[in-house]
Parts: C-alpha cells; structure tokens; sequence
C-alpha cells in the first residue's frame, strides 16, 4: 500500500482529540455499570446498615460514659466480645491480603477478578477491628498511651510487651492495606475518570494522579505491585502470629500454645476467604457479574476454604492431645470444660461450623453450586467467630485457682457493639461499591487482551 | 517537530514496531497502553525499575529504626522485667520487622510516585496524545520525528497493523 503523501497526513487526519466512543470496552461498560445509579433496594440495605451502626455507636457512647460495667464482664473474664470480635475481623482482613499478595506472587491470575474487593474488605475489616480495640480499652480518650510518644514524664512503652507488637503490627497492616488497596486502584480511577462527569470527574481526576497508562507508569507499578507483594506477604502471616501471642505469650491453660501462630493465621485466612464468598455471592448476583465472577473462581476459593478447614481442624485435634498428653492438669481440665463445661455450646458449634460442615466441599459438585457455598462459607464466619469466643472466653474462666472461675455472659449492650460492627463492614462495602470500580478492571482486561491476541494468531 | 499517533488493538504490534522504529533511529516514543504488559516495559525505559532502590532504603531504614527506638527508649526509661536485659534483641525484633515492612510499603509508593512521575500534568491535564480509548482496549504510539520521515514513519506504522495513523502536533 503507498502510504499517503506527508502533507495528507496532516490534513485529512482529525488531530487526535477526544474520540466520540470511549466506551470501547465491554470491560469498562460492565464493571463501571456497578457504580452508576442507586435502585431503592440499595437505598433501604444502607439505610439498615447505617441505623444498626448508628445504635450501636450511641451504645458505645453511653458506655464511655457509664464504664464498662455496661458489659457482661465478670471476675476474672475482662476480655469479652469486644476483644473477640476484634480478632474475628483482623482474620477476615487476611483474605485480601493472601488474595493480593501471596496469589500475585504465585502468579494465580484467577485472582483478577476478585482480588479488588477482597483488599476493600481487609481495609474496611482493619478498620472495624480497630474500633474494638477503643472500645473495649474503655477510656477511649487514654488509648493514645500505647503509642510510644515523648511526654513530660520521661516514660515510654514496654517493647517486650506482645500489646505493644499488636499495635505495630495492626497499625502497619491497615497502612500497607490501604496503600495496596491504592496502589491497584489508580490505573482502575484513570479508566472512571475518563467516562465520568460531575463531581465523580473531579474525584477520580484527583485519585488517578494523572495516570495514562504510559510504559514508564506501568513498569513502575508492576514493580511497585510485586514489592508491595513481597512485603505484605510476610506481614500477612506475622499480624496474626502477633495478635496469637497476645494470648500465647500468657500462662492461662489453653493460651499458652506454641502452635497458635500457624494456628491463627490459617483460621484468619480460613475466615477470610469465607467473609469474600458471603460478599462477593450477593454482589456477583445483584450486579450481574457472573461473566467475571465464574464458577471456576468460587471452585478456587473452596479449595482454599477446605484447604485451611483442614488446618483448623488438624489445629483443634492437636490441642487436645497436647493438653491430654502433657500430663498438666489445668490444662486437661482446660479443655474437658472447653468441650463439656459452661461454654460447650460454642465449642461444639465452632467444631461444626468449621471442621464438619466444609467438607462438604470435597465435592465438585457442591464446590461449584453458588448456594451451597454462600451456606458454607456463612457457616463458617459463625464458627470462626466461636472459635475466638472459645479460646478467649473459656480459656480466662478456667484458669488455675478455682476459687476465682468465673461464668460470663455477654451483655445486650456488648451484643448490640458486636452487631454494629458487622453493619459498619457492610456499610463501607456498600458505599465502596458505589464510588470504586469493585472489580480491578485493567488487571481483567490483560487477560482478554492476551486471549484475544493468541485467538487472532491462532486463526492466522 | 510532528508527532504521530499510531492505534493499535494488540499489545505484540506495538512491542514489534516500537523495536523497529528505534532500530531505524527513531527513539522518540511514548506508548500508552490500558494494562500492564511486560513486552512493552521496556520500550521507552529500559532496564530494571528504580523503585526497588526505594523499596531497599525503606526496608533497611524500617529494621535500623525498629531497632533504634526499642533500644534507646528502653535504656532511657529502664523497666526491669523478669531480669531481662534492656536492649532484648529477640522481642524488639518483632517491632523491626514490622517497621521494616511499613518504611519498605511507604517507600514504595513514594518510589512509583516519584519514577512514574506522579502525579503529573497538573489537576486534569492530560497529553494531547492521551485519549480515553487507551484505556479501553487500545493501544497509542507516538512517534516523534522530523517532517521529512512522517511518510516512512507512517508507512511503518501501518505495516505493523496500526489501526489509524494521526499527526497530534507539528
């Protein structure tokens, strides 16, 4: 073909301005659907979630004003549901991590379609997790006093205390969460950017920071991607490793485990994947996402929940030959009463909800129906949440002395806290679907480019 | 000087014209792409990223602070815990660790800002090659060369598959 003359370059071609159709991507188009109006059901589902959350913030007030006696607190049991809960959500926010992290390193590109919301959820889970912490130190307006910062006194914190490392090691996961979560979205706000209007134009013009997806940008983000990786990797499995040593590190019968690190970090990953399968079912189905979200990406995630289940159960079996084996006294008793005492309900229930119930999931069949596993995995957030009750609860009621066993029973305010916390995850879930992109649109979008490009060659 | 254009619908066209065109002298290119794939990485910037070199300092910097601040402050305000030494290495390297992945996280992102040259163009301005269908599924090459070589450059182009050749600027 004789290539036009320099001058009818230059003349006939329109300069390269904003093209009409910049909705090209069948990708785009599906993806950004999910952020763009608000039916009457999504309405009503916040405004549930906010009036949940609003109650239960009025009762976390009224307790900083009356005390902590407002919680079912008894000798010797000071750690109730709030420290509970606290450890249920630093373990429903691993999923986001291992799903980011760990499964970019092993290159699992069946993360892409769901590693966005997956890192969204261990944000906004870091930061539930957080509030249980200000909540159940009571004196809110103290709770700086952790922080090893100079004051007049000449006093700072004990590093030798697993408190102190929980404080590191919490407040370096939400900010890596937060930057891992950022780091993937700005290509994504580049995409919002340029079909937006309005004051979503604004907002994503800011967040994308420029980016046109220029070669030195994306070499720098792959790079930058892949460190972040290799540094949340191993801090994925250090967070739980720590919060486990808040109790490990103690003498009380039941606590005092070498196995609780690998123990906690599989029940949080266990958890995790369990919390990102409740989500993602609804979402999948409600914003039709099921070109995305496939059948072979819930098998996946199955695997894993079966994988962990496994782990957690092994963990369980462990502990009671140990305490059996040991030939320690408080410890056997520990765990006869952890399985028949006072607490026998929740122990039962958790060994149900997350050793008997996955194994349902050794079936392909079962593995792949979307029901099913929404059952499962919900069934496991309930255990996994009594696995925390039964370590905590029994473990501080049971200790050494008879003479100060206690019985604990959480309060109504305590209950109320608990369930607010689940509507705050969901409230930030449900206000990040409408504002960010819930699926990472470029990282899904390399995978069609380089099926479409091997379709082509393949028809050549 | 003018610059062309060029659309392209597969990642494989750019990443043969790109080495093409610098063969043939032309080394002025920038390639604008709607994902990351690593048979372009290398077009415009070659060699390894920098932002390993801030992702090390932050690391490194991270362990010596951990270090640092658990050992100063527990020698200034000496507790005295079950005999333990005051510089305890073992328990205070758990709050090195978890600096050194925080200073390492932090520094990362600082190190793509600053080598992806972020935020750039000022609030909303974008180059006037930039437009929204790279990042659709299109890919953009620009060319820059003299007046005399737009012929061959577009000649090139168009070997290559380019869906469309544009001039954006003389």
């Amino acid at each position: 073909m004789t290539p036009p003359p320099a001058m009818s370059v230059a003349e006939t071609l329109h300069p390269a301005a904003e093209p009409a159709d910049t909705g090209g991507s069948k990708i785009n188009r599906d993806i950004l659907r999910v952020m763009e109006g608000v039916s009457l059901g999504y309405f009503g589902l916040l405004a549930i979630v906010v009036l949940v959350v609003a109650w239960a913030a009025s009762l976390w007030a009224l307790q900083v004003y009356e005390g902590l006696g407002l919680a079912g607190y008894s000798v010797p049991i000071f750690w109730g549901v709030y420290i509970v809960t606290f450890v249920f959500w630093i373990g429903i926010a691993h999923a986001g991590t291992l799903i980011s992290a760990i499964l970019y390193l092993f290159r699992a590109k069946w993360r892409n379609s769901i590693n966005r919301s997956a890192e969204a959820m261990t944000v906004f889970a870091v930061l539930t997790a957080a509030q249980f912490l200000g909540i159940h130190v009571g004196r809110l307006w103290k709770a700086y006093f952790i922080l090893p910062y100079p004051n007049q006194r000449g006093l700072w914190v004990n590093f030798k205390s697993p408190l102190m490392w929980d404080t590191f090691a919490i407040s370096t996961y939400a900010t890596i969460s937060v930057i891992f979560l950022y780091v993937g979205l700005i290509p994504d706000l580049a995409v919002a950017r340029d079909r937006a209007t309005g004051w979503r134009k604004l907002l994503y013009t800011a967040l994308a920071l420029g980016w046109q997806g220029t070669t030195r940008q994306w070499k720098s983000h792959s790079r930058s991607v892949l460190h972040l990786s290799g540094l949340a990797t191993p801090l994925v499995l250090s967070v739980h490793s720590v919060v486990s040593w808040d109790f490990a590190m103690t003498v009380v019968p039941g606590w005092h485990a070498t196995i609780f690190a690998p123990y906690f970090v599989a029940g949080a990953i266990f958890s995790g994947m369990a919390m990102v399968i409740t989500v993602m079912v609804p979402v999948r189905r409600i914003y039709h996402l099921e070109t995305y979200i496939t059948a072979y990406h819930f098998d996946n995630m199955a695997k894993f929940l079966l994988l962990t289940s496994w782990i957690v159960s092994y963990s369980y079996i462990t502990e009671y030959f140990v305490a059996w084996y040991s030939g320690v006294e408080a410890e056997q008793s520990a765990f006869w009463l952890r399985a028949f005492g006072p607490y026998w309900i929740s122990t039962w229930v958790m060994i149900t909800c997350n050793a008997i119930i996955p194994q349902i999931l050794w079936f392909k069949k079962l593995r792949t129906h979307v029901p099913t596993l929404f059952v499962v995995a919900t069934f496991v957030n309930i255990g996994m949440w009594f696995e925390r009750y039964v370590i905590i609860i029994s473990g501080l009621s049971r200790e050494y002395d008879p003479a100060v066993w206690g019985v604990y029973t959480p309060s109504w305010v305590e209950l109320s806290i608990l369930a607010g916390g689940f509507a705050f995850f969901a409230m930030l879930f449900i206000i990040f679907l409408k504002i960010f992109p819930v699926i990472a649109i470029t990282e899904v979008k390399e995978l069609a480019i380089h099926e479409r490009a091997h379709a082509a060659e393949e028809a050549h | 000087m003018p610059s062309l254009l060029a659309v392209f619908d597969k990642p494989g066209s750019v990443a043969e014209v790109a080495h093409r065109l610098k063969n043939r002298g032309y080394g002025d290119l920038e390639v604008y792409s709607p994902a990351a794939f690593p048979e372009l990485d290398d077009i415009v910037d070659a060699g390894p990223s920098r932002v390993r070199v801030w992702t090390l300092v932050g690391g490194l910097l991270g362990a010596v602070t951990g270090y640092a601040l658990t050992i100063w402050m527990a020698n200034d305000w000496q507790l005295m815990i079950g005999g333990k030494p005051f510089s305890s290495i073992p328990p205070y390297t758990v709050i090195a660790f978890e600096l050194t992945i925080l200073f390492g996280g932090l520094l990362t992102l600082l190190g793509l800002l600053v080598v992806a040259k972020l935020p750039s163009g000022g609030f909303g301005k974008l180059s006037k090659a930039y437009s929204a269908r790279f990042s659709a599924e299109e890919f953009g090459l620009v060319v820059g060369c003299k007046e005399r070589d737009v012929l061959e450059v577009d000649a090139l182009l168009r070997d290559y598959d380019a869906k469309e050749v544009t001039l954006v600027e003389a």
